[in-house]
């Protein structure tokens, strides 16, 4: 029988730069099936897509709708194929109504009707179709109610979406696509904003639609809701197009494996060591996003010992970076303690955290490592600068302050075009990140925090750091690392904590797991209960 | 030669020659515009009035006049100076000080009641308007550093707010105070305690009075800045939450301190600004229904001079120079707005700094890809 496919992507391509986003990925869509499509991040699920709606042009290979060549340049000519997208952040106009919001771009204008003349009747369609644009609220919203009870999906049509929750914001992208007749819809990580009892909302509306006869293309990376709702599965991994699977012939642990690659470099620059005393202690931290008001980290404790590597493991965005804000003192902690060396300080200011003894690569180079229009001098006193060797009285010792900048750029290897007075927005993201690296490292504190310290690099800097916090576990410091690369987190890591929708699902040591199981933690489809917090041993 | 040739286009590549280059350009621009504006105006005399433009003083035949005028654009200098780094001083932070108006007008409050009408010595005077300015200034900052209020739009409130209680206290205030046949306030006089002390300056230009201590105090100031921006820690703190408020805050800088720091400082010197042009009895306090110009002038100033303590010494000189030439043609058959206008088109569009600078920006990068694409050809 031949398949009655509604999408084909077949042979994609796309490159930015030198970067292959899409390598040949074939994506076969059957009608009123649900595909479900997994990747880690990165992996070009998010190119792919954009793709297939038209926000980038492939470099090579063929679309086809029901079987025809069709050739989609922009967002315009997806829709007028009938391809729907919710994104992942909703494109809604925060100030309007949820009416207002659906017909937006598309709506209804009013039509006279009526025992008047002809004549007058036409020209005043005529000119409220080019001039007047008088929109038909009325039959718009039968239009949009019909869609409501068909699909059942009740939202208030007069509410403002500021006024709305996320899950109704979701609904009402839902009826936006609908309302535009597309028969074709994709997801970008619809769940990832909603809570467990939304997720069970959805994946119902989901199958709502799928009975009504729409074709849905779904990107997830918990298995879980893919297992549940999709009818085939398609696995890209960097890139690249690694297989499809009907769901029903595969289980959670194969498509993990596929998720993460097989393929595990061994790693062996690691000496055993014993951890010693704790030098953080996390305790309950809660943390509260205060925009959508959900939980994202959730009684969340560990702890760090001296001599020792604790990776938070994840996908992105399960709140690992805010248990770091948390400790750092960034955001604001909703609950919890945090405890330094023994000591209480949670209530402490960044400036009194950073003195009591933290030091921290940040996830963002850009946003909070560096002042991109400091010089080289300036960056690597940052968190020091008022410190006594670097400052007298309000004055900073510029002399000593060179003669410390020169050493750590000998020792770190940073590479600029000039000397030291190098404005730092000129560098490569290599050297900027030698800059932070060596800051903190050179400040010499108990408890090193280091949030995706190799992102963007390439794989020489990445041996450099990799080596560089190595050896700072050998000098007994307590490091806490926040990685997303699981070849990162076998490579450096005593202990792992998975994290997961803002609570640590699993520990491991990297001796007693592999990548699949990590997988399925890391994907939600699988949780322990954790304590976290190991004693150490006193010397 | 070659030698030569690449020191001047590491001269030319340099971000400090750019910025003067483009300043350089922000005048010419503003001045062949004016230009056009004078001819449209009054053809017959455009090339005359443009002449005493940019002559002012030059045109005296005199030269005790020439030096008398020379004395005075200088001494008007001072006060634009001031603004100049009151405005300077919180866009480091990361601030837009459109309140200065309004800091310089509650230090006139406080110089027409403390120093016209009680006649203290100057040097209080002086330090006391600069803290009520700093004091104003600081509500821009509290706003914003706790209620998050757009330091833009809170600064032209409290603008209006001081125009009008200004106004409102001077015009009743007692005689010594304010004239009310002209309704304006009582100039202070070189024979008063309040006036800044000429030290023998004024007989180097012409026995013009206003020149004084005020001059030098200025370019004290001017170092001060400067100093207080490159080599100190406060400096340090201000410029990066400036710059990246976000990585400050990382590294522990409170944002809450440098707003306060800021403005105050910002609110300082306008008050100085004040002082400088009351003190020196060339201005008094008008009725006036806008409020003070020069704190807008001191925008101008501050981005021709490249938001450089030192630049913003010679951006000053220029405007003030523009100004007092301008001031000069409704003696040529044009009218007073006719003047105003045409200084202040050559005023404002000096303040296209970051306009040239991005134009020329852009070119060099054109140029640069076609040299990188040009290399690899050769390669190949």
């Amino acid at each position: 029988m031949k398949e009655n496919y509604a999408i084909e992507m077949l042979g994609i391509t796309k490159r930015f730069g030198n970067i292959l986003a899409n390598d040949h990925i074939d994506i076969r869509l059957q009608k009123g099936h649900i595909l479900a499509l997994c990747g880690e991040n990165g992996a070009g699920k998010s190119t792919i897509m954009s793709i297939l709606f038209g926000l980038y042009t492939p470099d090579e290979g063929v679309i086809k709708k029901e079987g025809k060549v069709v050739k989609i340049t922009n967002p315009n000519d997806a829709t007028s194929l009938n391809i729907g997208m919710v994104h992942q952040h909703f494109k809604l106009v925060d100030t309007f109504t949820v009416l207002q919001n659906i017909i937006l771009g598309d709506e209804t204008l009013k039509e006279f009707k009526g025992d008047n003349i002809n004549f007058v009747k036409k020209s005043l369609n005529y000119l409220n179709k080019k001039i007047f644009k008088i929109i038909d609220y009325k039959k718009a919203r039968e239009d949009i109610n019909k869609i409501i009870n068909q699909y059942d999906l009740q939202v208030d049509l007069d509410k403002k979406i500021k006024d709305i929750s996320v899950e109704m914001q979701q609904k009402v992208e839902i009826i936006k696509m609908l309302y535009r007749k597309n028969d074709i819809l994709i997801f970008d990580e619809p769940t990832a904003v909603l809570t467990e009892q939304e997720i069970q909302d959805f994946l119902k509306v989901m199958n709502n639609l799928k009975k009504e006869g729409k074709s849905i293309i779904f990107i997830s990376h918990k298995l879980n809701e893919v297992f549940e709702v999709s009818d085939e599965i398609t696995v890209i991994r960097k890139g690249q197009y690694i297989d499809t699977l009907k769901t029903s012939e595969t289980t959670k642990e194969e498509i993990s494996a596929l998720m993460v690659g097989r393929k595990l470099k061994e790693f062996n620059g690691k000496s055993k060591k014993t951890p010693k005393e704790e030098v953080l202690r996390v305790e309950h931290l809660t943390m509260i996003d205060p925009f959508s008001k959900k939980k994202v980290v959730n009684d969340v404790s560990f702890n760090v010992r001296k001599g020792e590597i604790v990776t938070l493991a994840g996908i992105d965005g399960n709140g690992q970076q805010e248990v770091i804000y948390g400790i750092t003192g960034i955001k604001k902690a909703h609950e919890g303690t945090i405890l330094l060396d023994k000591k209480d300080i949670s209530s402490y200011s960044i400036r009194e955290k950073i003195k009591a003894g933290i030091s921290h690569i940040p996830e963002d180079r850009h946003k909070h490592g560096l002042i991109l229009d400091y010089s080289i001098y300036e960056n690597t006193v940052l968190d020091r600068y008022y410190e006594k060797e670097f400052s007298k009285c309000f004055f900073l010792n510029e002399k000593n302050i060179k003669k410390y900048a020169d050493e750590l750029i000998d020792k770190y290897d940073v590479r600029s075009s000039g000397d030291g007075n190098t404005i730092v927005r000129s560098m490569s993201g290599g050297n900027q990140q030698k800059i932070i690296v060596g800051r903190e490292i050179e400040r010499n504190q108990d408890l090193l925090i280091a949030v995706q310290p190799t992102r963007g690099l390439d794989i020489g800097a990445i041996e450099g750091i990799h080596n560089l916090l190595l050896k700072q576990r050998e000098e007994d410091k307590a490091i806490l690392l926040v990685s997303l690369e699981l070849d990162q987190v076998f490579a450096l890591s005593d202990r792992i904590l998975v994290m997961y929708e803002g609570e640590i699902v699993g520990e491991f040591t990297p001796d007693n797991v592999n990548k699949e199981t990590l997988g399925l933690y890391m994907s939600g489809a699988k949780k322990d209960k954790v304590n976290a917090i190991k004693e150490g041993i006193n010397e | 030669m070659n030698k030569i040739k690449s020191f001047f286009s590491s001269l030319i590549k340099k971000d400090s020659t750019k910025t003067v280059v483009t300043s350089l350009w922000c005048a010419m621009l503003g001045l062949i515009l004016g230009f056009f504006i004078l001819l449209i105006i009054n053809p017959s005399n455009a090339a005359y009035g443009m002449t005493s433009v940019l002559g002012n003083y030059l045109i005296f035949s005199s030269p005790a006049d020439k030096l008398n005028y020379f004395g005075q654009t200088l001494a008007k200098t001072a006060p634009l100076i001031a603004m100049s780094l009151s405005i300077l001083v919180s866009y480091k932070a990361g601030l837009f000080n459109l309140g200065a108006s309004g800091q310089y007008s509650i230090a006139v409050l406080v110089i027409c009641l403390l120093g016209a009408g009680a006649n203290w010595p100057w040097y209080i005077v002086m330090i006391i308007a600069m803290i009520a300015a700093a004091i104003w200034s600081a509500l821009t900052g509290l706003l914003k550093a706790f209620f998050n209020v757009n330091e833009v739009i809170s600064g032209i409130m409290l603008n209006w707010i001081a125009l009008y209680l200004v106004n409102g206290i001077l015009s009743n205030a007692g005689e010594s105070i304010w004239d009310g046949a002209h309704s304006e306030s009582v100039a202070i006089t070189s024979a008063s305690n309040s006036f800044i002390p000429s030290i023998g300056l004024d007989k180097l230009f012409a026995g013009n009075s206003i020149v004084g201590l005020g001059m030098i105090l200025i370019l004290i100031v001017v170092i001060i800045i400067f100093i207080l921006l490159k080599k100190t820690t406060v400096g340090y703190e201000l410029k990066a939450t400036g710059l990246n408020s976000d990585a400050a805050r990382y590294a522990g800088i409170s944002k809450v301190k440098s707003i306060l720091i800021a403005t105050a400082i910002s609110g300082a010197l306008a008050g100085l600004a004040a002082s400088l042009s009351l003190q020196n009895g060339f201005t008094s306090w008008r009725l006036s229904s806008v409020p003070p110009e020069i704190g807008f002038q001191g925008i101008s100033s501050a981005f021709l001079g490249g938001l450089h303590p030192i630049g913003i010494i010679f951006s000053s000189y220029f405007i003030m120079h523009i100004t007092e030439g301008g001031s000069m043609i409704t003696d040529l058959g044009f009218s007073p707005e006719t003047a105003s206008i045409m200084t202040s088109v050559i005023i404002y569009l000096s303040g296209f700094v970051f306009f040239i600078k991005e134009v020329m920006r852009k070119y060099e990068i054109k140029n640069e890809l076609n040299m990188l694409s040009r290399n690899k050809e050769n390669k190949v």
